[in-house]
């Protein structure tokens, strides 16, 4: 198959005639700004080049010209010939949508062992029968799961404290794989806990059926002890000890950390990727702060605490990169999502940074009470008596009253970042995405209000840092490594 | 030609609207509402916009000018690229998310076979 040249008088006409094609722009330093198309991908250019197009200023002989018509920011055409693929682009980037709902959080009890003092939700309990989620509940559940659109599901037990209800967690296993005979989906099952209370009858359960453990660990035992208080002693001595078994009935790599970012947790971001790294872990989820234990609207507070998030935050990164130049392979997991989305055509399954939001569309909370949340967020909020977003209970109400009913568009219409104020226009766009539960949590409205909005000054900065990391091509390797999941080390 | 103004708590602007349309000016304007509060009051053919302190701190007008001269060129920069490609913007996603042929089309150009695939063209 072969296509013909054009006339040779056709590269010699100089023409600047060319057509804009739809793109945003964002200046990531004094020198130099962005261009990112409709498709997310991008091109480093100077200053004010953006206006230089605009004005038809590019000259057809420039590297620039060939460039951005490659790339898909300028036609020779009103309409390309190559439309088709930049709208097939696009299916694929937005191609989460076609996966309704993937992630079903059962909370199967608000019983734990622990006081967090960032946590607003678990109760220190004997009460099973007011505090965990009952076998009908739980069966309702899984039939709203495996109605999922998506070939793939992940059903994340989470609590309070999971482990104090395992005959819970036995048996919505049990179930959801009964079920599942007559829908053959794929299913993740993921345990969220803090591991004080693991055997190794839980973890042989867990082995036998293929169950991730992710656990909650602060890093250092001054951090992590002071985060997470245990009413029978140290926790970080339990996690670690839970880990280490984990990890020898169920192999390494099943087993993962989260770290909750606190007040204490800023001022230490070295010490806790060190010990992370001390103790096997080859990843770590340098986590945003969360607005939810705070005083949420107080707009000058939050930006205060944003300012000190994004200090860590970039401190953080640039000692993991740092160890990754001397050749130990660690990764970061908000750089590395925000990576996938620059570097890859594919989109990425984190609730927080997508368009339409993850709320409902990719994730949905059954509480252990019954009723249905739109995010893990709002059912915290709902234990400070905000129900804003509880979408129903799963006796009283149908799959579609749930997922599709008056609760969900009651502010659906908040749930794409190309539509919102500020948003629309914005040259990181591609790379954000909505997150209307923070937005009313933190200033009363789910739209929100951008130039005060701890979401958008967070993420905004991150997603400028790392576009200017990338700009730098000595850190290509480690990126990429991370994206791709190969050890840069064992590369070279 | 825009119009700086500097007065105690505020910076006043006057802004010809033959060179910036009101929506780039509300669009420019809005991210400015983080800091200050701000004040628009359109006129016939220009707009005159006024940027209030909210702290005691002093305006440090050199910058705040200048970010509003290089802000308003952004946003123009911004609308011209939103209004020229709302259409072709509107095609692509209408493609992305049509599962019928309804915006389909052939590639364009002849195409040969020189390898001998034994490629139809419909």
């Amino acid at each position: 198959m072969s296509r013909k040249f054009k006339e040779s008088s056709y590269y010699q006409k100089g023409n600047t005639n060319y057509y804009l094609l739809p793109f945003k722009f964002h200046k990531i330093n004094d020198l130099t700004e962005v261009l990112v198309n409709e498709v997310g991908e991008y091109l480093f250019v100077d200053n004010g080049t953006a206006n230089r197009i605009i004005n038809r200023e590019i000259e057809f002989e420039s590297n620039l010209y060939k460039d951005l018509i490659s790339n898909f920011f300028i036609s020779e055409k009103p309409i390309p010939d190559l439309i088709d693929i930049i709208s097939n682009k696009y299916r694929s980037k937005k191609s989460f949508i076609n996966e309704f709902t993937s992630l079903h959080i059962f909370v199967v009890s608000l019983r734990c062992d622990h006081t967090c003092h960032y946590c607003q939700v678990s109760r220190v309990s004997e009460d099973q029968n007011k505090y965990d989620m009952s076998k009908s509940d739980i069966d309702i559940a899984i039939s709203h799961m495996l109605r999922s659109k998506s070939d793939h599901v992940t059903m994340e037990f989470q609590g309070g404290e999971p482990l104090l209800a395992f005959d819970k967690i036995k048996y919505g296993v049990d179930k959801a794989k009964e079920l599942n005979k007559k829908y053959n989906k794929e299913i993740t099952f993921v345990i969220c806990t803090n591991l004080v209370s693991v055997t190794k009858e839980i973890l042989n359960f867990c082995k036998e059926h293929n169950i991730l453990i992710s656990t909650s660990y602060d890093g250092p035992q001054y951090i992590h002890d002071k985060n997470r208080l245990y009413t029978k002693g140290s926790s970080h001595k339990k996690v670690l000890k839970g880990i280490d078994l984990s990890r020898k009935i169920l192999g390494h790599d099943r087993v993962s950390a989260l770290m909750t970012t606190t007040n204490l947790t800023l001022d230490y971001p070295l010490e806790i990727i060190d010990d992370y790294y001390k103790n096997g872990f080859r990843n770590i989820f340098l986590r945003p702060i969360s607005p939810y234990g705070f005083a949420l609207k107080s707009p000058k507070k939050n930006k205060y605490v944003t300012e000190k998030f994004l200090e860590f935050y970039k401190k953080g990164l640039m000692h993991i990169i740092d160890m990754n130049k001397k050749g130990i392979y660690f990764s970061e997991d908000y750089a590395t999502i925000i990576l996938k989305k620059i570097l890859t055509p594919f989109p990425v399954g984190y609730v927080d940074l997508q368009s339409p939001a993850g709320a409902i569309n990719s994730v949905i909370v059954y509480n252990y009470d019954g009723y249905v949340y739109a995010t893990d967020e709002s059912r915290m909020l709902a234990e400070t008596g905000d129900y804003s977003f509880r979408l129903g209970h799963l006796k009283k109400n149908s799959y579609d009253e749930i997922f599709f009913g008056k609760n969900a568009s009651k502010f659906a219409y908040s749930f794409a970042n190309e539509s919102l104020p500020g948003c629309s226009e914005c040259g990181l766009q591609a790379y954000c995405g909505a997150d209307p539960v923070f937005h009313h949590a933190s200033q009363g409205d789910v739209i929100g209000h951008r130039p005060s909005s701890g979401y958008c000054q967070k993420n905004m900065e991150i997603i400028r840092f790392i576009l200017e990391l990338i700009s730098k091509e000595e850190y290509d390797t480690i990126f990429r490594s991370w994206v791709y999941k190969t050890s840069f080390s064992e590369k070279n | 030609m825009l119009t700086f103004t500097e007065k105690k708590n505020s910076l006043l602007i006057d802004i010809p609207l033959s060179d910036y349309s009101i929506d780039v000016i509300y669009k420019c304007f809005y991210w400015y509402t983080g800091d200050y509060d701000v004040e628009v009051s359109k006129e016939s053919n220009h707009t005159a916009i006024e940027i209030i302190t909210r702290s005691n701190e002093k305006i440090d007008f050199d910058y705040l000018k200048s970010k509003i001269k290089s802000d308003l060129i952004d946003f123009k920069t911004r609308d011209i690229i939103s209004k020229e490609t709302k259409n072709v913007r509107d095609l692509i996603i209408a493609k992305a998310f049509s599962d019928s042929d309804e915006f389909n089309s052939e590639p364009p150009g002849e195409i040969s076979d020189p390898v001998g695939f034994k490629i139809k063209n419909k």
